[in-house]
């Protein structure tokens, strides 16, 4: 055949033909090239749906500028034949590149329906479904791979705990034993691992379904065989078994084997304990109990410890007393921190102090060292009691004693930072980290002391001594590659700082009239912009970590089943299930919130300063100024790549975006982190749909942190706030009605209390009771609500009876 | 002490991360973290705070997690860990003897020289030896670490194998350490040197019932 007649007439087939080649290009990473095969399929059968998907796959992987219409050709295809196998499948690649799993699993599972040949898309569909918790669906995708490769052991585990994870206990136990009788004696050393953790898989399976004896007895058979390797796990499961079969005395005896393996686990102390049924007997049976474990386990700390929880008067002095000096005699640097939960019964602090400060003064206290360790004792003791006058002077004999320990200007910066001066704070870490500057623990105390004095410059000098710094003059970079939360937030939090106190500056500015005045304002609402936007920037990189945490998940669906650890992968799917619930995850995207919300509430005000021009410049100060900034820039680069490393972009496509997408990235945000138990989350998502004016949601999210809290402070202020939309005339009455009804659930007869002054009482009294930092933040808010002396003189006084550090803090949400 | 020494559960590898990056240069994202725990199981250990509830105590007991990196649970702070795996490196140099690897091993300072840097370590050899069957261990140093070398020689009783010339990023040389494992004589407990020993049977409150009440 000539190639002319190729080409005039293409037969049915070669569509397919190139689609394969292109798919062939594809996989050895020859985007153009496949790129241009699938145009010329395209332009010849625009219906040849799998060429589109594929095109849009190829863009995807691809750095071409055609790039961002990846998802516009995937779905091309899918509208053309929803049907084509092919095309579902490359849909479901797609979707999973782009990590949009539901999506993935649903074309996957389209492909398969439509009657793909490929079985191994079962595999892949039961990793989606696995990322997504789909577990209803997750079973038959399993089961169908199993029975397609059913000679591997890893396919087996995966339908049980597929069934498992379905709730359905028994077909995984009936899967798990089916495949231990197909093995039986083919197994060699290597498999020896895997095959111990299934037999505990399956133990755990029975004792989960609630059938403690069969568990039991499934334990011996597997002690007998002697198959299983984790004796930890054996213990450990028998003496729970034993105990919910109430045999506590046989249980007892197991824990005491577990405290021979591990002798300073607190766990097992109380569960010997509570199966030895001594919980509630006199103390002094208990303490002779103790004494006897510290016989068999003299350099454990709990038998030492756990008495000076329950003992009390001569005998807890007593205790007391051998066990801080046995530690200051040897010079324990951490007596203090090992004694700090007994200051939380207060009968107990002067007996502590006495017992310390009696020795301090003794002669027997003569080596400097063992003196200087009881100086920094007691300094740390004077903190605790906030008595910071004396811990200061305390410290700063210990320091003058030896001066060169740097745990004792690690205790004395934490004291300055508590009366919060900052910078002196700051001054003596860094003091002590030029003493030792191999230690990067006492580098990274530096770093955050500067941070928190809002010397973003210099902490960033400081932690650089111990970060990668190939690609940028400084450690931003790697630190955000190695995902260093504690830095990110802490640099986050000091740009929101630096972001409010230019806020304040400006009032300040404001009110004294000067020549420089327009200039100096005009720089500080740049500041505003910049701080703004770099704080957005450091939550985002916390939020965005998180999101690499959940995605790392994925790899291991499958890895667990090869490597033979599903006991850990459950683990595993567990802590998956509520990572963004973490309260370190929650305050970045409190935090992420709140400034998005100050700049859509100012809207204006971020317009006109993103646009403003400035008063004219001298060469000289524009020189300067372009300085600043490149200054700004290097510190704050987060990858080599970002082209709007302040920020800026971000917060001008926020002003500048259409009224209804304004919300959506937070929205998204926000439904992704929400949980029922979650007081910080029911806020956030009380807030967001206060703006979406969608109240019978807030009432929702109101009624929730009730559930959880019934005196939490947030609830007075969020009460007024939707109190308030029932005199809003644009509010339908059918809304109203249902507020009220669901107000009236928790708040009785305040709903329809029309004296303002007593509900505001009402409010105070009940909710913002505490004088806690967190207390005082809804004290503020509860003003922007409801402006009122009554919230003014409660947070004054929070203010007062909080450390100067929290007190000052305050003032940074006053703005 | 309140403090605990348990095996690290996935709960904890974010504050193992943290802490690896508040002590140690040499640092590791997340997925690798999640990649030992999933592959060894039993392997690695941490080293938390407790908080424990007193008789008749005055100041509510905080069940808020405190918003810290460090923090597990409320009250659980990560003080200490040791990130252990097994030798799965193709490229070893001993494919043929099961053995383990210590990739990382730090106790917060101010936590420090109270022994749990010893106690992550022994439950780490043992559990390496009971559940991989991991007949030594091994592990890089800096040379000019002396805590962590007096604690691997002289405490754990480890041998310098040999020296490799700017192992380390900074171009400082590390020792490469060696430990031979035998299950039976790695029990944590028979470290403590303790005059007497459980024999798991007797009656634990046999005789503290009259001696303990009357003696108080
Ligand atoms: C090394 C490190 C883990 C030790 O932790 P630790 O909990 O303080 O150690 P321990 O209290 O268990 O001490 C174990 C032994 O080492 C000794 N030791 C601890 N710190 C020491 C020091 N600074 N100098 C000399 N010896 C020291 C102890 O005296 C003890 O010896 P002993 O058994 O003879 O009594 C800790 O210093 C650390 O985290 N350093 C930074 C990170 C690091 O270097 N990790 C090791 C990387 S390989």
């Amino acid at each position: 055949m000539s190639r002319l007649g190729k080409i005039r007439h293409p037969p049915a087939s070669s569509d397919d033909n190139n689609f394969k080649e292109a798919l062939k290009q594809y996989e050895n990473k020859q985007y153009k090239k496949s790129i241009k095969i699938l145009d010329s399929v395209i332009k010849r059968n625009s219906n040849h749906a799998q060429s589109f998907t594929l095109k849009g796959l190829v863009l995807e992987s691809s750095d071409l500028p055609e790039k961002d219409e990846a998802e516009s050709y995937v779905q091309k295809g899918l509208k053309k034949n929803p049907k084509q196998p092919l095309a579902c499948h490359i849909a479901g690649i797609y979707y999973r590149q782009v990590k949009n799993y539901a999506e993935a699993s649903k074309w996957y599972q389209a492909a398969l329906d439509n009657n793909s040949t490929n079985k191994g898309i079962w595999r892949d569909l039961s990793t989606m479904q696995s990322q997504i918790r789909d577990y209803k669906n997750l079973p038959k995708s399993r089961l169908e791979f199993l029975e397609e490769q059913s000679g591997y052991r890893c396919n087996w585990t995966g339908a049980a705990l597929a069934h498992y994870l379905n709730g359905d206990y028994a077909a995984a136990e009936k899967v798990l034993t089916k495949i231990e009788d197909v093995i039986k004696g083919s197994l060699g050393e290597s498999d020896m691992y895997e095959h111990s953790e299934c037999h505990l898989l399956k133990n755990k399976i029975i004792a989960d379904s609630g059938d403690y004896a069969r568990a039991l007895k499934d334990l011996d058979e597997l002690v007998e065989g002697g198959e299983v390797r984790d004796g930890t796990a054996l213990l450990e499961f028998r003496a729970l078994y034993l105990e919910k079969l109430g045999r506590d005395q046989e249980a007892s005896k197991i824990y005491r084997q577990l405290l021979k393996r591990n002798p300073d686990n607190v766990d097992y102390y109380h569960s010997l304990e509570r199966t030895l049924g001594t919980l509630n007997k006199p103390a002094a049976l208990r303490l002779a109990l103790y004494e006897k474990l510290a016989r068999f386990y003299p350099r454990s700390d709990p038998p030492k410890f756990i008495p000076l929880t329950f003992l009390k008067g001569d005998a807890f002095e007593k205790k007391l007393r051998e066990y801080i000096l046995g530690q200051l005699k040897r010079g324990v640097p951490a007596t203090f921190v090992n004694v700090k939960p007994l200051y939380k019964r207060k009968s107990n602090i002067p007996v502590i102090f006495k017992i310390v400060n009696e020795f301090y003064n003794s002669e027997e206290n003569s080596d400097p060292l063992i003196h200087t360790w009881t100086a920094y004792f007691l300094a740390q003791h004077y903190y605790r009691i906030h008595d910071y006058k004396n811990a200061i002077a305390i410290i700063d004999e210990a320091i003058h004693l030896t001066p060169t320990l740097v745990e004792l200007y690690i205790v004395k910066a934490r004291i300055y930072k508590r009366i919060n001066q900052l910078e002196k704070a700051s001054s003596i870490m860094e003091e002590a980290r030029l003493m030792d500057l191999q230690d990067r623990f006492i580098n990274y105390k530096s770093t955050k002391y500067f941070l928190r004095a809002n010397n973003i410059n210099a902490a960033v000098d400081t932690i650089s001594l111990f970060t990668k710094n190939d690609e940028t003059s400084n450690g931003v970079a790697d630190l955000h590659t190695m995902q260093c939360i504690w830095f990110l937030t802490e640099s986050a939090d000091a740009y929101f700082r630096l972001y409010k106190s230019a806020l304040q500056q400006i009032e300040t500015v404001k009110k004294t009239p000067s020549e420089t005045q327009a200039e100096e304002l005009f720089n500080l609402n740049k500041d505003v912009v910049t701080y703004s936007g770099l704080a957005l920037k450091r939550y985002g990189a916390v939020i965005e970590t998180f999101g690499v945490y959940w995605d790392d998940q994925l790899d291991f669906h499958q890895y667990c089943l090869r490597k033979g650890t599903p006991r850990a992968y459950l683990d595993m799917l567990s802590w998956g299930d509520h990572v963004f619930h973490q309260p370190i995850y929650m305050k970045s995207l409190v935090g992420y919130s709140n400034v998005t919300f100050d700049i859509l509430h100012n809207e204006e005000y971020f317009k006109e300063v993103l646009t403003a021009r400035p008063v004219k410049k001298s060469k000289k100060e524009k020189k300067e100024e372009g300085k600043k900034r490149e200054l700004l820039i290097k510190y704050a680069r987060a990858n080599v790549k970002d082209e709007d490393v302040l920020g800026e972009t971000l917060v001008k496509k926020l002003v500048d975006m259409k009224n209804k997408d304004k919300l959506g990235e937070l929205t998204k945000l926000i439904t992704k982190s929400e949980y029922d138990l979650s007081i910080d989350s029911q806020i956030l998502k009380f807030k967001l749909n206060f703006e979406l004016k969608k109240f019978v949601l807030c009432l929702q999210s109101l009624n929730k942190i009730h559930a959880v809290n019934a005196t939490h402070p947030s609830i007075g202020a969020l009460y007024l706030k939707l109190h308030q939309e029932l005199n809003d005339s644009n509010v339908q009455d059918a809304i109203k009605k249902i507020l009220i009804l669901g107000l009236t659930k928790n708040f009785g007869t305040l709903v329809k209390n029309e004296n303002r002054e007593l509900v505001i009482d009402e409010l105070v009294k009940i909710y913002l009771k505490h004088d806690t930092f967190e207390t005082g933040l809804y004290a503020i808010f509860a003003n922007t609500v409801v402006a009122c002396e009554k919230f003014t003189a409660r947070l004054d006084a929070i203010q007062a009876a909080l450390d100067p550090y929290e007190s000052n803090y305050l003032e940074y949400y006053k703005l | 002490m309140a403090i605990t020494i348990r095996l690290a559960t996935i709960d904890d590898l974010q504050g193992m991360q943290n802490a690896n990056l508040s002590n140690l240069p040499e640092n590791y994202t997340f997925k690798y973290y999640l990649y030992h725990l999933l592959s060894w199981p039993q392997a690695s250990f941490v080293a938390t705070t407790t908080d424990p509830e007193l008789l008749e105590q005055d100041e509510t007991q905080v069940t808020d997690i405190k918003m810290d990196t460090q923090y597990v649970r409320s009250g659980e702070k990560i003080v200490g860990y040791v990130l252990g795996k097994m030798d799965d490196d193709p490229d070893s140099t001993d494919k043929e003897t099961p053995h383990g690897h210590v990739t990382s091993l730090s106790v917060m300072r101010t936590y420090r020289r109270m022994g749990l840097a010893d106690k992550l370590m022994r439950q780490c050899l043992f559990a390496l030896c009971e559940n991989y069957k991991a007949e030594y261990v091994s592990l890089h140093v800096r040379k000019s670490n002396r805590a962590a070398l007096h604690l691997y020689k002289d405490t754990l009783k480890f041998e310098v194998l040999s020296i490799e010339n700017s192992y380390y990023q900074d171009g400082e040389d590390a020792y490469y350490m060696k430990k031979n494992l035998k299950l039976d004589e790695l029990l944590p407990s028979t470290f403590q040197k303790a005059q007497e020993e459980d024999d798991l049977e007797s009656d634990l409150l046999e005789g503290i019932v009259v001696d303990g009440v009357s003696a108080l």
